[in-house]
């Protein structure tokens, strides 16, 4: 098949309207981009001297509630909980594999079961052992200090964010001892 | 596979018998001239103004303690070509006024007014009015000192029946009640931005896509007109005309490229005109800007209202102005149509460009006692073309009974 000038002109003028086209939806789309103000949430810094011992600090990272837990040294060893062995993270292990040998780390404080934010219990439950837990109101999930399912209806343990430790500074956000999101 | 889900819907909804219909065996006369693309340049810009206009309602919060910096921070700065959108909107309002008027000037040059098309005059006029207040409305929201205050000065004007030589009492208690109606109160407030925001966003636009519509469709019915001013027999003078496609939507096509050009160089590179910087500061209710005068398309009606010494009379003649440009083809009932045929006619409307012209200017300008004088003598050449047409058209009659009754 031949082209004659006829198709040169309806290919040049069709292809002239598409980059028309792409160069309006092109602005419109980008409307609609998360701001600048949203990206300032996608990393947190955290003091950790200024975290409790045994105690939890609150605060936000992408919009949801972000749990930085100190925990007193060789917890791993002194807290012992029996664990939901199925419920394993995206990584396909406990989050304590990950977490265990810090004193200091940050979690999603999201139930993984349907989006309740689970409670501190310093002094734990019986179900814990009397040991420290979460607790998550709605439907009664247990997890250890490090996120991982001891009791109740969750599926997976608690989202770990990627973080680092830089001297007093957690850096939520950032690959450091979490690569990324598990 | 297209051409098959297109035959698929073609075989149920006729899309092809529609397009050839009004697409191709629509004729149109072949000697249009370029002042008849104003039209569709028109429908260019309304379309260009709703879809920015979507974008911007998104974020634009009508709240007087919000409204300023939704506009100038969430707009402007935080949303990804939020500026765009809004750079757009605004030259987009002055460019619809503009193209409107040239629109209106090429219909009273060529007398599109004229018998049949006298409703499409009528229902064009009444688009011009509902988009004068689309814009006023519109121009409040971003709360800048010049918006405020422009609306402060609107809602004054009704006001001016207080003036009125005969029952002072009641005129002026029917203008205060309307200004306190348009205004929620006596202040320009959260109850005022809400009301115009909703006009402007929703009951406008709404309202003009419909008499858009009707336009259009009257457009259609009574055929276009002809720039030599003789009605066209389609069936009979083949010759005279050429299907609207292709030979109209490439012209106009061509000639709205060039007009998009222009739009957005304007939109890219010149928006101190459409934006001004005074604007840029939060509406202040005790301080008025040092510079205020109406956007440039509503200066030849303010020039009329300020140059005539009474602020009533000033307020009836600029409502005159537009009663009169609604009743343009009452006015003008000559057999004759076109000023290329009518050479009394083409010397008036002359001197109407020329007084629209210098009016708009005058109005830009310090009302010095000479700038004053100005402006009234343009305001009386205004009248003049409206009060003239009666007497062209009998004179016209009369050129057309001696011709034997043909034009």
């Amino acid at each position: 098949m031949e082209a004659s000038r006829r198709d040169f002109i309806n290919v040049a003028i069709g292809g002239m309207g598409v980059v028309g086209a792409l160069g309006v939806l092109y602005p419109i789309v980008k409307t609609l981009a998360p701001s600048a103000a949203s990206s300032t949430e996608a990393k947190v810094e955290v003091d950790i001297n200024k975290v409790p011992e045994l105690g939890i600090r609150v605060t936000s990272f992408k919009g949801k509630p972000l749990f930085v837990v100190k925990l007193p040294e060789g917890a791993s060893q002194k807290f012992s909980y029996k664990l939901n062995e199925s419920a394993k993270n995206s990584a396909g292990k406990h989050n304590q594999e990950i977490l265990g040998d810090k004193n200091v780390f940050a979690l999603i404080g999201v139930c993984t079961h349907l989006g309740c934010i689970p409670l501190w219990k310093p002094q734990g439950a019986d179900i814990s052992g009397g040991n420290p837990a979460f607790h998550c109101p709605c439907h009664g999930g247990f997890y250890t200090p490090w996120g991982d399912v001891i009791g109740g209806p969750p599926p997976r343990p608690l989202w770990v964010p990627p973080q680092k430790l830089e001297g007093n500074k957690l850096v939520v956000g950032e690959p450091g001892f979490v690569e990324r999101l598990v | 596979m297209i051409k098959r889900i297109v035959d698929w819907i073609d075989e149920r909804a006729h899309i092809r018998d529609i397009y050839r219909e009004q697409m191709v065996e629509y004729k149109v006369p072949k000697n249009l001239t370029f002042p008849y693309v104003f039209g569709v340049l028109a429908l260019t810009t309304f379309a260009i103004q709703i879809i920015s206009g979507i974008i911007l309602i998104m974020y634009y919060k009508p709240l007087i303690a919000h409204a300023f910096d939704s506009t100038n921070y969430t707009i402007m700065k935080e949303i990804s070509f939020g500026w765009l959108f809004r750079n757009i909107h605004a030259a987009g309002a002055n460019f619809f006024l503009a193209i409107v008027y040239l629109h209106m000037f090429t219909g009273i040059y060529y007398n599109a007014y004229k018998k049949p098309r006298e409703l499409v005059w009528i229902v064009g006029w009444v688009i011009f009015f509902v988009l004068l207040m689309t814009a006023l409305s519109g121009y409040l929201l971003p709360w800048g000192q010049l918006s405020y205050w422009g609306m402060i000065v609107t809602t004054e004007i009704p006001m001016s029946l207080g003036d009125a030589p005969i029952l002072k009492g009641l005129l002026g208690a029917i203008g205060e009640t309307v200004s306190i109606w348009m205004k929620g109160g006596y202040k320009l407030e959260d109850l005022a931005l809400g009301r115009f925001f909703g006009l402007h966003v929703l009951f406008l636009p709404l309202t003009l896509l419909l008499l858009i519509g009707i336009h259009l469709f009257l457009v259609r019915a009574a055929g276009i007109s002809n720039p030599d001013g003789y009605e066209i027999d389609k069936k009979n003078e083949p010759e005279k005309v050429v299907p609207f496609h292709p030979y109209m939507t490439l012209k106009e096509g061509a000639y709205t490229m060039w007009y998009l050009a222009l739009f957005f160089f304007f939109v890219f590179f010149h928006m101190s005109h459409f934006l001004p910087a005074d604007n840029f500061e939060p509406a202040d209710p005790l301080k008025t800007p040092p510079h205020i005068a109406p956007e440039w398309y509503l200066l030849g009606f303010y020039e009329i209202f300020r140059s005539i010494p009474s602020k009533f009379w000033g307020f009836v003649a600029f409502n005159l102005s537009l009663v009169f440009l609604l009743i343009l083809p009452f006015l003008d009932f000559s057999p004759l149509k076109s000023a290329r045929r009518r050479p009394l006619f083409f010397i008036m409307f002359v001197v109407l460009v020329i007084s629209a012209i210098a009016l708009t200017i005058l109005g830009t300008m310090a009302p010095t006692p000479t700038n004053a004088k100005l402006g009234m003598f343009f305001t009386f050449t205004t009248f003049l073309f409206f009060l003239s047409l009666p007497v062209i058209s009998f004179i016209e009659w009369g050129w057309y009974k001696a011709k034997g009754g043909q034009s």
